[in-house]
């Protein structure tokens, strides 16, 4: 499989790679699979409750270099926005950015629904109420 | 088309395109002409079987060949376009049901594809939090290893670290193919004996629940197989 340079490029020099206290009540926790293929993928974000900017992102993606590099970009693209603008990232912003060919997409399906899981835990422990739209899969 | 019965290869009640008469199979049974194939037909109608999932694979092998034979193009070489295209059509059709039922793996996943039950993406369901931390666990121990291997540590008791854990992984994969076996088991039984579509779709939920877990575990196993050839 032929990999953009994009991609090779995260993956030969990957963001933002490592964790956050899962246990800190400002950092929002997302871990998710593709049974497609038995990939996983964990993301975290701290974000500060008073502006609801992600002031920090970090990920552990087991998996091919696309998701590996979906995860990268997505901690890349988050960092610095706010809750709201997290959760408007879709996947195929990333399969934009990455050219990653069809077989790859669920690939960075895989790194929208991160995104949506650790905004939702997040929110969860914040106290706020997840609307049930963001918690769902991502569109393929 | 039910799903209970012994499904053929055509709708049935469908008329053969050349005479008129009821044609169901793969050639008209009145005058001998290859049948278009409807679309939509399951691979267990393209060999006449039910839909079940234990096949016994001598006889699908046998009726394969069978079939791969009379469905040849060098056998309609002089008859008109129409009917050529047909043969081509379906021998290219009967590898790829023969490849989907051949293997039991791929059969289950087939069924439930077909069955609506597992499409790429859109049907997925995630699995269970649990099932993916526990992965994501194995994974990381599985990153230790490397990394300590990177770092010049202890060859040998690393190695041992490894192939107990292969060892862990291959009884969980055995575990998962013993739960994949029973609810075969089940969905014939079910099958057999009329169940309602809601009870079908229940025994699909759990083959597709465990198809799922069994592509975790043996994404690790290969990858702890993959450490160990380099160990
Ligand atoms: S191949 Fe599965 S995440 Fe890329």
């Amino acid at each position: 499989m032929a990999y953009s340079e994009k991609v090779i490029e995260h993956y030969n020099n990957p963001r933002n790679v490592g964790s956050l206290d899962k246990k800190d009540p400002n950092v929002g926790t997302g871990l998710v699979g593709a049974p497609e293929c038995g990939d996983v993928m964990k993301l975290q974000m701290k974000v500060n409750p008073a502006t609801r900017v992600i002031e920090e992102a970090k990920f552990k993606t087991f998996g091919c270099g696309s998701a590996i590099a979906s995860s990268s970009l997505a901690t890349e693209w988050v960092k610095g926005k706010t809750v709201e603008e997290a959760l408007a990232i879709k996947n195929t912003d990333i399969v934009r950015e990455l050219a990653l060919p069809p077989v790859k997409i669920h690939c960075s399906v895989l790194a929208e629904d991160a995104i949506k899981a650790a905004l939702s835990d997040w929110k969860t422990k914040q106290g706020e109420e997840v609307n049930a739209a963001e918690t769902k899969s991502a569109a393929h | 088309m039910s799903m209970t019965q012994t499904s053929s290869a055509t709708a049935p009640g469908t008329k053969c395109w050349s005479c008129g008469k009821i044609a169901d199979g793969h050639f008209c049974a009145a005058c001998g002409k290859i049948q278009p194939l409807p679309r939509g037909t399951s691979y267990f109608a393209f060999f006449a079987l039910p839909e079940k999932l234990q096949i016994d694979p001598e006889a699908l092998e046998q009726q394969f060949h069978k079939l791969s034979w009379k469905l040849h193009p060098d056998n309609f070489m002089r008859a008109d376009e129409f009917e050529r295209n047909l043969s081509l059509e379906r021998s290219s059709e009967l590898n790829d049901a023969y490849r989907a039922l051949r293997d039991p793996l791929t059969r289950v996943e087939y069924l439930l594809a077909h069955k609506g039950m597992r499409k790429e993406g859109a049907a997925k369901q995630q699995a269970p939090p649990e099932l993916l931390e526990e992965v994501f666990e194995l994974n990381e121990s599985l990153d230790e290893l490397r990394e300590a291997r990177a770092a010049g540590e202890d060859l040998a008791a690393l190695r041992a670290s490894l192939e107990s854990a292969e060892q862990d992984f291959q009884e969980k994969l055995a575990g998962v193919d013993a739960e994949l076996d029973q609810v075969r088991t089940e969905w014939d039984a079910a099958i057999e004996a009329n169940a309602t579509e809601s009870d079908l779709s229940k025994v699909m939920a759990r083959m597709n629940e465990i198809l799922n877990r069994r592509s975790y575990i043996r994404n690790l196993v290969v990858s702890v197989a993959k450490e160990l050839a380099d160990a």
